[in-house]
C-alpha cells in the first residue's frame, strides 16, 4: 500500500499564554489515504483549528511527528514551510479569506505567484481552477465583493486548488452559508474527491459529515472513533453534540 | 514573488488608499520641493552673476594692482615678456567717460580704452563692421567701437547702419567702425558703451597714462589657480608690496576663483536650507512609517492569508518596502516638479536679493544629477522608514494574523 498523505504520529499541542498552558492536542494519531474526504468533528474549543493549523504547517507542533507525502515537516525552515503551502497545500476558510477589490482570478491566481510559475500559465491554471468548482466565466473579472457567500466560497476553493495540492484543508467552510450554498460548496468537494483529490474537512454539523468518505471526533484535544463518540456520548448525555 | 507581482499589489495598495498615500507623502514633497527650488534657484543665480561679471571665459584672468602707483603700459610690456609661459595675451584697460552725440541725439558714453586684441580676450560679438585694428590702436586714431543699446539711443533704431557714421565723443569726431551685442545691465540710463584704442583714449579723453584693470587670456590648459598665484608674486615684487599689504593691493580674479567665492557665499546658504529640509524630510519619513504601520495593522489578515498561501517572510518584507518606496519616490517626482515650479516663481524676489540689475534674469537650473540624487534620497527615506513596519509585518504568526479581528 502507498504512503498516507497525511501521518500524524502522536501530536501534542501546547499553547503557552499568560493565562497559563493550554493543552490544546494530547496525542493525536491520524492517517489519511489519497483520495480521501476526511471529516474531523468536534465541538467548539476541542482543537479542531489547532489541528488544522498543524496540517496546514501554520503551527508546529509541542511533540510528536506529521509526515506529509513522507515528508517530516518538523525539520523544515519556515521558507521551507511557506514553500510547502504555497505547492503542495491549499486552505478553504469559514469567512473565505479573498482579496476583497482584486478581481475572481487574481484571487485564484495568487498563490502561483509564490511558486515559480510561469507567467504564461497562471491564468491557464487559474481559469481551469474556476471551471473546476463551476464558477461561470463572466465573473472571472469581477471584483470578489461583488459575489455572493457561495461565489466567493467557491473562488476560495479554486484558489485552493490552483496549485494541484497534495491536501485541501477546509475550516468550516460552510459555517458561514445557508444550507442550499453550503450544500452547493460540498458537491464541489465530493466531485473534487472524486477526481482523486485529498480532502480535510472541519465542521461540527453532522450533515456536513454525512458528505465524509470517514469521520474522526475530536474531544479535549483526543481524537475518538465513531464507536469511542458513541460511548462518550452517551456517558455524558445530553452534553454530546454542539 | 515577482517584481512585475509586486508591482501590481503596490499599484493596488494605493489604490485603496489614495488620499491617505497623498497626505502622508506631503513631509516629503514638501522637503524635496524645497531642496529643488533652491538648488535651482542658486544654480541659476550662480550662471547669472558669472555671466553678468563678464567672466564666462574660463581662460580669463581680471589683474588689478594699486601700491603707491597706478599700473603702466611698462608694467604691462613687461608682465607680457615674463609671464608668457603663463599668457597667450594680456591687455591693458583704461576707462573715462565723455558726452557723446549724433547728429540729433546726445548721451554720456562709458569708455573702455584697450588693444584690439580685448575682442578675442572677451569674446566680444560684433553686429555690425569690426573691432578697431591694430593699426588704429598704435597710432591713437579716432575711431570708436559702440554696443547696439547706444545704437538706438543715437540713432533712434537699434538696427541702424552706423559703421563709418561719425559721432562726437568729448567734442571730437570720431569714425564708428563697428557695433558690439549690448553687454549685460547695457542701456539703462544715459549711459552708453563706447570701445576706442587705449592710446586715443588716455591722449584724448582722460589725458592720463594710468592702466585700470588688465584682463589676461591664459595659455590654453593653464592651471588657473598656478597663474593667478604667479601673477600675484609677480606683481608684489614688480611693485615692492611687503606680505601685509599683498591682499588690499593686487586683485587678481579668475573665474575659478570666482566661483569659489560665490560658492562658499551661496554654499552656507544652501547648508541651511538643506538643513531645513533634511527635518521636513525627516518629519515626512517618520509619517510615511507611521502610515506603514498602520497599513499593516490594518492589513493583518491579509498578510496572515498571503503567508497561507505561501508567501517567504521575504516576500512580505518586499511587498511592504516597494509600497514604501513607491511613495516616497512619488512624493520626491512631485518635490521635483514642484519645486522647479517654485524656483521660477521665486527667481524674479531672489534677482532682486542678489542685487542683481535691471533686465538681468535668472533661469533656474537643475542638473540631472540633483534630480538623480533626489531619487535617491527619496528611495533611501522609503527603505530607511519602511524596513520597519515591512519587517514587522514578514514576522507576523500566520495563525494569529488569520484569525486577527
Ligand atoms: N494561540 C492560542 N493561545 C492559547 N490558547 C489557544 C490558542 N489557540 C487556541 N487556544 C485554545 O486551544 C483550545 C483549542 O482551540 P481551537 O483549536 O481553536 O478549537 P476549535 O477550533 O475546535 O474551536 C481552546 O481552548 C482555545 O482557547
Ligand atoms: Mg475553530
Amino acid at each position: 500500500m502507498s504512503i498516507p498523505v497525511i501521518d500524524v504520529r502522536n501530536v501534542h499541542r501546547i499553547y503557552e499564554s499568560a493565562a497559563g498552558y493550554m493543552h490544546a492536542l494530547r496525542g493525536v494519531t491520524l492517517q489519511v489515504a489519497r483520495g480521501e474526504l476526511l471529516c474531523i468533528m468536534g465541538p467548539s474549543g476541542s482543537g479542531k483549528s489547532t489541528l488544522m493549523n498543524t496540517l496546514g504547517c501554520l503551527d508546529t507542533p509541542t511533540s510528536g511527528t506529521y509526515r506529509l507525502e513522507g515528508l517530516d515537516v518538523s525539520t523544515l525552515t519556515d521558507d521551507e514551510l511557506a514553500e510547502l503551502r504555497a505547492t503542495r497545500l491549499g486552505f478553504v476558510f469559514q469567512s473565505f479569506n479573498l482579496l476583497p477589490r482584486a478581481t475572481v482570478l487574481r484571487n485564484v491566481v495568487l498563490p502561483l505567484t509564490y511558486t515559480d510559475t510561469p507567467k504564461a500559465l497562471r491564468r491557464e491554471r487559474a481559469e481551469a481552477a474556476l471551471a473546476a468548482v463551476g464558477l461561470p466565466t463572466a465573473y472571472f473579472d469581477h471584483r470578489s465583493n461583488e459575489l455572493s457567500g457561495g461565489q466567493m466560497q467557491r473562488v476560495a476553493i479554486a484558489r485552493a486548488l490552483v496549485n494541484n495540492p497534495a491536501v485541501i484543508l477546509a475550516d468550516e467552510p460552510t459555517g458561514n452559508l445557508d444550507s442550499a450554498t453550503g450544500r452547493m460548496v460540498l458537491e464541489t468537494f465530493s466531485r473534487l474527491r472524486d477526481e482523486g483529490k485529498t480532502i480535510v474537512l472541519i465542521t461540527h454539523d453532522p450533515d456536513v459529515a454525512a458528505w465524509a468518505d470517514r469521520t474522526v471526533h475530536i474531544r479535549d484535544g483526543k481524537l475518538l472513533t465513531d464507536e469511542e463518540e458513541r460511548a462518550y456520548a452517551q456517558r455524558s448525555g445530553s452534553r454530546g453534540r454542539t | 514573488m515577482k517584481l512585475s507581482d509586486l508591482v501590481l499589489e503596490t499599484a493596488s495598495a494605493f489604490d485603496a488608499n489614495r488620499a491617505r498615500s497623498l497626505l502622508t507623502v506631503l513631509g516629503v514633497v514638501i522637503g524635496i520641493a524645497a531642496v529643488i527650488a533652491m538648488t535651482a534657484l542658486i544654480g541659476g543665480v550662480k550662471a547669472s552673476l558669472m555671466n553678468e561679471m563678464g567672466m564666462s571665459q574660463a581662460r580669463l584672468v581680471e589683474i588689478y594692482c594699486f601700491y603707491n602707483r597706478e599700473m603702466t603700459l611698462d608694467d604691462i610690456n613687461a608682465m607680457q615678456n615674463e609671464l608668457k609661459d603663463s599668457y597667450e595675451v594680456i591687455v591693458p584697460t583704461t576707462s573715462g567717460s565723455a558726452d557723446i552725440t549724433s547728429s540729433t541725439e546726445k548721451a554720456t558714453a562709458m569708455i573702455t580704452g584697450t588693444y584690439p586684441a580685448y575682442e578675442t580676450v572677451m569674446g566680444v560679438k560684433m553686429l555690425q563692421g569690426r573691432f578697431f585694428s591694430q593699426d588704429e590702436s598704435n597710432s591713437g586714431q579716432l575711431v570708436a567701437v559702440i554696443d547696439q543699446s547706444a545704437v538706438k539711443k543715437l540713432f533712434g533704431n537699434e538696427n541702424a547702419q552706423v559703421t563709418g557714421e561719425t559721432v562726437r565723443i568729448g567734442g571730437l569726431d570720431f569714425t564708428i567702425v563697428g557695433v558690439t551685442e549690448s553687454g549685460a545691465g547695457a542701456g539703462y540710463g544715459d549711459n552708453v558703451t563706447v570701445y576706442m584704442p587705449l592710446r586715443t583714449c588716455q591722449q584724448r579723453i582722460s589725458g592720463a597714462t594710468a592702466i585700470g584693470e588688465v584682463l589676461g587670456l591664459a595659455v590654453e590648459g593653464a592651471d588657473m589657480n598656478k597663474v593667478a598665484s604667479e601673477t600675484r608674486e609677480w606683481l608684489a615684487k614688480r611693485f615692492n608690496i611687503p606680505e601685509s599689504d599683498q591682499e588690499d593691493s593686487i586683485y587678481v580674479i579668475t573665474m575659478q576663483s570666482m566661483r569659489e567665492q560665490l560658492d562658499t557665499l551661496l554654499g552656507s546658504f544652501q547648508l541651511l536650507m538643506t538643513a531645513v529640509a533634511s527635518i521636513s524630510l525627516l518629519v515626512g519619513g517618520i509619517g510615511i512609517m507611521n502610515m506603514m504601520l498602520t497599513n499593516v495593522t490594518e492589513r493583518i489578515r491579509e498578510i496572515g492569508l498571503r503567508k497561507a498561501l505561501g508567501a517567504r517572510r521575504r516576500d512580505i518584507t518586499r511587498q511592504f518596502l516597494l509600497e514604501s518606496v513607491c511613495l516616497t519616490l512619488a512624493g520626491g517626482v512631485l518635490g521635483i516638479v514642484l519645486g522647479y515650479a517654485g524656483a521660477f516663481a521665486l527667481a524674479g524676489l531672489a534677482g532682486g536679493a542678489f542685487g542683481m540689475s535691471e533686465g538681468t534674469s535668472i533661469t533656474p537650473v537643475i542638473g540631472i544629477d540633483s534630480v538623480l540624487l533626489v531619487a535617491g534620497i527619496c528611495v533611501g527615506i522609503g527603505i530607511v522608514f519602511g524596513y520597519y513596519p515591512a519587517r514587522r509585518a514578514a514576522r507576523l504568526d500566520p495563525v494569529e494574523s488569520l484569525h486577527y479581528q
